[in-house]
């Protein structure tokens, strides 16, 4: 020690103390920033051209995180065109999802019994918890979208041909680890939203022939979700899928690097990648160019996520999860709907003639004993993965010119068409003019739904408490309860009634002609009130029929701010 | 398509890049302390909000499982379930809150009942270990039913969410409850001891008769005190013979049905109920006018013969 602090007071005495401090410091600073000098990274940020020879390449081979990017870009691949970051997002957000997802480990466990009652928490009683929460939803369904644009991108740009077709091929393996990410993360709240959702989804895993029941009850760890089954998402989602995530990140970046970004298809050769080949006078240096550009974007991204957080986003907590009682119109996760529109193709075979359809499922349910849904869902679906993994070494066309590809790019088209359609048959209301996929009940409880919805808010909750007042009031087209709320609310109803007479839902039944409704309002404590609707009406057999639903609606909770 | 041309090759400047990147930073900074600093009130208002939605859970919970035997507007049935929306029970509360929004309940009267029988809690965590539980030990002899394990790790349908739900909703009667003399109140600890039965031996028959009543489920809808049944949707039969006896007497009975002449002895008018139960229907139960066709009317093909003749004399000599 004696040495050092010699070394230090002989220096001390030649140059002067100040000058020996700051030369102390930016040694310290260079160590720091792995070969960058104070007056290099002011330089850098000055936007000052560099200095021969070049100190800002020094990073990249000393430091890590340097090392692992390139010293330069071609410039062609900076603009927006071709690849609009969005690989880059891809990684922000999933960086941005460990960050914000460690914040809601703290608050959260695993167990049906604390599960929901955590949450509420988070929401109640822990500072910046819902803030944090509904970031992290957020981010999660924004990495869905980033990580699927940018497989389009990929498709569209012709970017998974040789020499990239592993790249693409860890692509999709990532496409599906951010998948079943964010549905692994949809069961852990534990509320109706979650549970019915998993349940759907992990329903298909039993289907899967020959392997099924063992398969659900490895995901479930009991014939339904429960404890087990709990523990095991959230296994998968804090620990299996993140590190399967990390380590096909890293593999798809080296890939990334090692062949360079893909110029734009015009820009080279038919069956040529001049990716790494990058004149001198095109280079475009990683110091200080494009580390700025890509802190912008990291920028932009979190600003965006965070003001969308603080105002219009809020990610939803329906009720304590019931394995008794479904609630009506479940569904997956938006980004599964077309899946759930797969299982709603009726026959093996569509568009035949029913009679001969119906032979032909009676053929492969006694044959190979599979149903249609499970041959939609477990064996189509999949397989489109499939088609997706093997796309790159089964496309036979060397260019990637748009000019060049218009079958296959005709064919993405089609593929993204399908996909939309069977999303939009995936959820209750079914596709518009076809009405293929719509699935609901009797009109009446329609109406019902419409009003009270199992799960969610609507309009009768949203009212304010203080705008019911108690009585029994017909359903009219003109009621006259005292309260302007209460009568647009009934107005409401009755413009639904009347709609629903006159309109058939897409299995052709209406709500018979002469129904009537009532709507109720009962004071049940000093500020609870139960709010009825009920329904009188003829069913499809001639039956008088009478639909009831009700809620109870507290002074205080506060529905119709959200 | 210029303008699609300029945005997809659009280049930042350098200059722009820093300072975007700044405004970002300075945006998301500026949203946290934001939140940071109002955080607080939102939370308690947020706070308050689930409590209120945790009252309208309960009272689907209530109006599910409670209110049959404790009324529908928590007033209490007379002999099934005293009146949770009593002054006595619930005592009197209010809401206060500060100027942080945080919302507290403040007791201005305490429950009466938590006095009476030494329950050193709170009202919230006693009506949650008793809807758990249900009670081990009663205090009274008065009435004959036992509160049920509504608890699923008791073995009820309830999850410990719903119990805690329904407990808010019942607290919740404290801010406006019933005057004491419109609800019925629960017996006093203590009260009832005396009226037990004292046990008399049974004869061999008698004790043939108890094992058909155990056996053939009647325990499930009539209780009978001390043998195990405790069925609340049939009057209870602690005091058959006796009840049959003045039955017979009284001025308004008679058969309702052909080839059924009226009893003339307990132990006929007891077989009749058994064969045919809307014979006679007493007009008027706890929960208001009583009502015919809820006992099953096949025991003349399900009893045997024997078996019949010993429940018959074993319900009779309850008195």
């Amino acid at each position: 020690m004696a040495f050092v602090g010699q070394k230090l007071i002989k220096q001390i005495q030649t140059t002067g103390l100040k000058a020996t401090v700051a030369q102390r410091l930016d040694d310290a600073f260079t160590r720091f920033t792995a070969g960058l000098s104070w007056n290099d990274v002011r330089g850098i940020l000055r936007g000052d051209p560099p200095p021969k020879p070049n100190p800002r390449v020094k990073p990249h081979t000393e430091g890590f995180w340097f090392h692992i990017r390139p010293t330069f870009y071609h410039e062609a691949v900076t603009t927006l065109y071709p690849t609009f970051r969005l690989g880059l997002l891809s990684a922000l957000f999933f960086t941005f999802e460990i960050i914000t997802g460690i914040f809601l480990m703290i608050f959260y466990t695993p167990s049906p019994t604390y599960a929901y009652g955590n949450m509420i928490d988070i929401l109640t009683n822990v500072p910046f918890g819902k803030f944090m929460r509904d970031l992290h939803r957020l981010g999660a369904e924004a990495m869905v979208i980033v990580v699927t644009l940018h497989m389009v991108r990929t498709f569209v740009t012709g970017s998974y041909k040789k020499p990239r077709q592993f790249t693409w091929f860890t692509g999709v393996v990532l496409l599906i680890v951010t998948l079943f990410l964010s549905f692994s993360g949809y069961l852990l709240p534990w509320d109706q939203l979650a549970f019915w959702a998993v349940t759907i989804g992990t329903s298909m895993a039993d289907a899967v022939p020959l392997i099924g029941p063992e398969l659900n009850l490895l995901l479930r760890g009991a014939p339904d979700i429960g404890a087990g089954g709990l523990l095991r998402f959230y296994l998968f989602h804090v620990v299996l899928f993140p590190l399967i995530g990390v380590i096909f990140v890293a593999v798809h970046y080296y890939k990334v690097v090692r062949f360079g970004i893909s110029l734009p298809p015009e820009m080279e050769p038919v069956g040529e990648d001049n990716a790494r080949k990058v004149p001198p006078e095109k280079r475009v240096p990683f110091l200080p160019d494009i580390l700025t550009n890509e802190l912008m974007y990291a920028g932009v991204a979190f600003a965006v996520l965070a003001v969308s957080a603080a105002t219009w986003y809020s990610a939803p907590l329906e009720h304590h999860a019931d394995p008794l009682v479904t609630p009506n119109h479940t569904v997956a996760p938006w980004y599964f709907y077309w899946l759930q529109g797969l299982l709603k193709i009726p026959h093996m075979i569509p568009f035949l003639p029913t009679s001969i359809a119906v032979e032909v499922d009676r053929f492969f349910a006694n044959v190979f004993g599979i149903t249609p849904k499970v041959f939609w869902g477990v064996i189509v679906g999949p397989l489109m993965f499939l088609l997706l993994f093997v796309l790159p070494y089964i496309d036979p066309n060397p260019s990637r010119r748009y000019g060049d590809r218009k079958i296959m790019l005709s064919l993405g088209a089609l593929f993204a068409a399908v996909i939309i359609y069977l999303s939009l048959a995936g959820i209750p209301t079914g596709v518009p003019i076809t009405g293929f996929g719509y699935v609901g009940g009797d009109p009446a409880s329609e109406v019902g739904q419409a009003f009270i919805p199992d799960e969610g808010v609507g309009p009768v909750r949203r009212l304010p408490y203080s705008q019911y007042v108690v009585g029994s009031f017909p359903i009219s087209a003109d009621p006259n309860t005292g309260s302007a709320g209460l009568d647009s609310l009934i107005r409401d109803i009755h413009n639904d009634m009347e709609a629903r007479k006159v309109r058939p839902d897409p299995l052709g039944r209406r709500l018979s002609a002469e129904a009537t409704g009532t709507l109720e309002v009962k004071q049940i404590q000093e500020n609870l009130r139960q709010v009825i609707i009920t329904i009188n009406y003829t069913d499809e057999a001639g039956n008088p029929t009478q639909f009831k639903k009700y809620t109870f609606l507290h002074a205080g909770s506060g529905y119709a701010v959200e | 398509m210029s303008i699609i041309k300029k945005i997809i090759t659009f280049r930042p400047s350098f200059t722009l890049r820093i300072l975007t990147g700044l405004v970002s930073m300075l945006v998301l900074l500026s949203v946290c302390t934001f939140i940071g600093l109002s955080d607080r009130t939102r939370l308690n208002v947020r706070a308050a909000q689930f409590e209120s939605r945790a009252i309208e859970a309960g009272a689907k919970v209530y109006y599910d499982q409670c209110a049959r035997c404790h009324g529908a507007n928590g007033e209490g049935v007379e002999g099934l379930g005293p009146g949770l929306a009593s002054e006595f029970f619930v005592g009197r509360i209010e809401i206060v809150r500060d100027e942080m929004q945080q919302q507290s309940i403040r007791v201005v009267v305490p429950s009466e009942r938590l006095k009476q029988i030494g329950w050193t809690g709170s009202l919230r965590d006693y009506i949650i270990a008793v809807t758990e539980s249900g009670i081990p030990v009663k205090t009274s002899n008065v009435w004959d039913v036992n509160h049920p394990t509504f608890g699923e790790r008791y073995g009820g349908p309830l999850r410990g969410d719903q119990i805690r739900d329904v407990a808010s909703f019942i607290v919740n009667y404290g801010l406006n409850p019933l005057p004491n003399d419109q609800a019925i109140l629960p017996p006093a600890p203590g009260e009832g001891q005396a009226a037990r039965p004292t046990p008399v031996p049974l004869t061999p028959e008698q004790e043939a008769g108890k094992q058909v009543y155990l056996a053939q489920g009647c325990a499930a809808c009539h209780a009978i005190r001390g043998v195990g049944a405790q069925g609340a949707i049939g009057p209870n039969m602690n005091r058959m013979g006796a009840v049959a006896a003045e039955r017979i007497a009284s001025d308004d009975y008679k058969s309702k049905i052909q080839g059924q002449p009226p009893a003339t002895t307990p132990e006929e008018y007891i077989r009749q109920s058994i064969l045919y139960p809307n014979a006679y229907i007493v007009p008027q139960c706890p929960q208001g006018p009583c009502q015919a066709n809820l006992m099953p009317r096949n025991y003349a093909q399900v009893i045997p013969p024997q078996d019949l003749d010993n429940l018959v004399a074993y319900l009779a000599s309850l008195k």
